[in-house]
């Protein structure tokens, strides 16, 4: 499979939209992070991608062709919360799986059981929430799926365990599949992720390969020797994503040409002015939590 | 694709089988507990007098005749025991009225034949005959009613807990729906015939079982296997699209349809009464369970409803029903969504 691609995608519950004109386009070969707050619409994305949830308006198209039933044998799906059969053992899930899949291998998935330390004859009902996780994600991987949607597929595993996951994830995109996921633990998307996009509102805020948003994107920070400060000048540039403000410290994210700014805020009367290179989590609250817009900047004049 | 139900009804049989296999552990305790009864000899010595003769005679086919002769109660039996074979009883005593009449009565496998010849009565009682499936029919059903209760949430309980597994295979939603239909009626048939076969082998334990299939019988057994079906899907229909309170539409669907069959039962006395019971009726209607009598040729060889001229017409709602309420159980499942 080449790609996804996510077309003005709109979901709706009522008045509600979960996601609302989510545009993106997922390419084979790689790992995806899909982040966003809690509600922000990443495991309506994942339904809508899978059929489970009907768009109210938009496409999900696979090597351009809609989703059909056939095409679910090339998608591997670990879905947020335990949807195992309780009453059932491990080892019926890996036969349930084998039934419904030409291409699952069993034996893989017992593999994959026994690194994650569960064993195959307990029933599901008996088992923790991690090694439920840990069912759901074995079963996946063992699925020999094109494309693998894990919806936080590390929620409630051990961190051996979670290291585990995240080498199956780079080691099937190593194979040249699709692995999108999502996760809470940015640490995680990080290591694992090439390309990420974040959605708030169910809208997309942000989007592009992790090493090209954490090269492009720059703190610039200064301290100022009074609660009154002006920044004239910032107010429009391109270059000011958003400003925030704590008394006499100004932090600038800035894409591209942050020595530009340093200069400027230097000129400004800031002393300790820094720029500082950004992590994905610091990428992320900065999509997703308010901020002062470029426009909204307060200029006053300097003291006398 | 359905390898889950199919594990669902695994289950389920296997209680099944747990219980008619109690039934037919207490048949043997009781079989043993009685054997030294099921010889005439036992029970003749209570039955007669000092005044009585009592002949017996091994006639050459095997059978053991008993002859119990009262002379001045001008009382006249016998017995012919053929063992496991039956027992063919000829009663001749006298009545307190002259008059002309006679009847049947059959229960199982007993049938009795009564005739009244001026001031004779002459009773014939043969206990080997051969049993109406529609008992075992009706037995069959009366399980397989509760394990299509019981099954009926299939569809309801993947709505509510396991839609990512079930929606994510790759087959057409109404394949997976039909699969699961599918297997669940053969889970309710194989419900039936183990009832069959449990009840058989009681009977067994007491007499060589011969079984009636003909006639009223074969029409019982058509029905017998219909209705369950129709009871489940109805109930599929109704869970799949209350999935929610999947738990209360099978828990109150008993208690509704006996509701209905009594309002509809009782002969209304007045208006509000006859408002009532047209409601009743009418709502009935849409319950597989309202098409069907238990009426048999028991009693004065009366037939039922089973057999009666209308069987065809019912057998046709029944099978309609069952196509109905499944089609609208599908249709919901086509349309539900994570």
């Amino acid at each position: 499979m080449e790609k996804i691609t996510i077309s003005n995608l709109k979901k709706t519950y009522g008045t509600i939209a979960a996601v609302d004109g989510l545009t993106l386009e997922i390419p084979s070969g790689s790992v995806f992070g899909l982040l966003g707050p809690n509600g922000a619409g990443k495991t309506t994305t994942f339904k809508c991608m899978l059929g489970l949830a009907r768009p109210t308006s938009g496409t999900v198209l696979y090597d351009g062709a809609a989703l059909a039933p056939a095409t679910l044998e090339r998608i591997a799906y670990v879905p947020e919360r335990n949807v195992l059969y309780d009453w059932m053992s491990v080892a019926e899930h890996v036969e349930m799986n084998r039934r419904a899949y030409a291409s699952f291998d069993p034996a893989r998935a017992f593999e994959l059981l026994q690194a994650f330390s569960v064993d195959r004859r307990r029933r599901v009902g008996a088992l923790s929430k991690g090694m439920r996780t840990a069912v759901m994600v074995a079963l996946a991987f063992a699925q020999n799926a094109e494309v693998l949607v894990l919806d936080e597929p590390t929620s409630g595993l051990d961190p051996v365990n979670q290291r585990h996951v995240l080498s199956l994830m780079i080691n099937e995109a190593a194979k040249g599949n699709s692995v999108v996921f999502s996760s809470h633990q940015i640490g995680q998307v990080e290591r694992a992720a090439e390309q990420i996009a974040v959605i708030d509102g169910g809208k997309l805020v942000l989007q592009g390969s992790v090493d090209d948003l954490k090269g492009d994107r720059k703190i610039v920070e200064g301290v100022f020797p009074d609660v009154t400060y002006g920044l004239d000048g910032l107010a429009g540039n391109p270059r000011v994503a958003r400003v925030d403000r704590t008394e006499r410290i100004v932090r600038i994210l800035v894409t591209g040409g942050a020595d530009e700014i340093a200069a400027r805020l230097a000129a400004a009367g800031a002393t300790g002015v820094r720029v500082l290179d950004l992590n994905l989590e610091d990428i992320f609250l900065y999509a997703v939590s308010p901020g002062t817009a470029t426009t909204d900047i307060v200029v006053k004049e300097p003291t006398a | 694709m359905n390898y889950v139900e199919w594990l669902r009804i695994r289950n389920y049989l296997r209680i099944v089988a747990i219980i008619l296999g109690i039934l037919v552990v207490l048949a043997i305790v009781l079989r043993v507990s009685f054997a030294r009864y099921m010889s005439p000899d036992a029970w003749i010595g209570h039955m007669h007098t000092s005044k009585t003769v009592v002949t017996h005679v091994m006639l050459p086919d095997g059978t053991k005749r008993t002859i119990l002769d009262n002379a001045a109660d001008r009382t006249h039996v016998v017995i012919d025991d053929r063992g496991y074979a039956g027992k063919h009883i000829v009663v001749t005593e006298p009545t307190s009225r002259a008059h002309e009449d006679n009847s049947n009565v059959n229960f199982g496998s007993v049938a009795v034949h009564e005739i009244h010849h001026g001031a004779v009565t002459v009773t014939t009682i043969d206990t080997n005959g051969a049993v109406p499936m529609l008992y075992y029919m009706a037995l069959a059903d009366f399980v397989a009613l509760i394990v299509a209760t019981i099954l009926a949430a299939a569809l309801a309980r993947e709505i509510n807990g396991h839609l990512e597994i079930s929606l994510t295979k790759p087959c057409p939603r109404a394949r997976f729906a039909l699969g699961v239909i599918a297997v669940d009626a053969a889970g309710i048939l194989a419900a039936s015939l183990m009832t069959i076969v449990a009840f058989y082998l009681c009977q067994l334990l007491f007499e060589s079982a011969r079984l009636d299939f003909s006639g009223i019988n074969a029409r019982a057994i058509a029905i017998g296997v219909v209705v369950p079906l129709a009871w489940y899907a109805m109930l599929l229909a109704a869970t799949t699209w209350l999935y929610r309170a999947y738990g209360a539409v099978l828990g109150f669907a008993w208690p509704v349809v006996i509701l209905l069959g009594i309002l509809t039962a009782i002969q209304p006395t007045n208006a509000v009464a006859l408002f009532v019971h047209d409601v009743a009726w009418t709502l009935s209607r849409l319950d597989p369970l309202s098409y069907v009598s238990f009426a048999s040729p028991a009693y004065n060889g009366a037939m039922g409803d089973a057999g009666s001229s209308d069987f065809g017409l019912r057998f046709a709602i029944e099978v309609l029903l069952f196509v109905v309420y499944g089609a609208l159980a599908v249709w919901q499942w086509r349309r539900v969504e994570a």
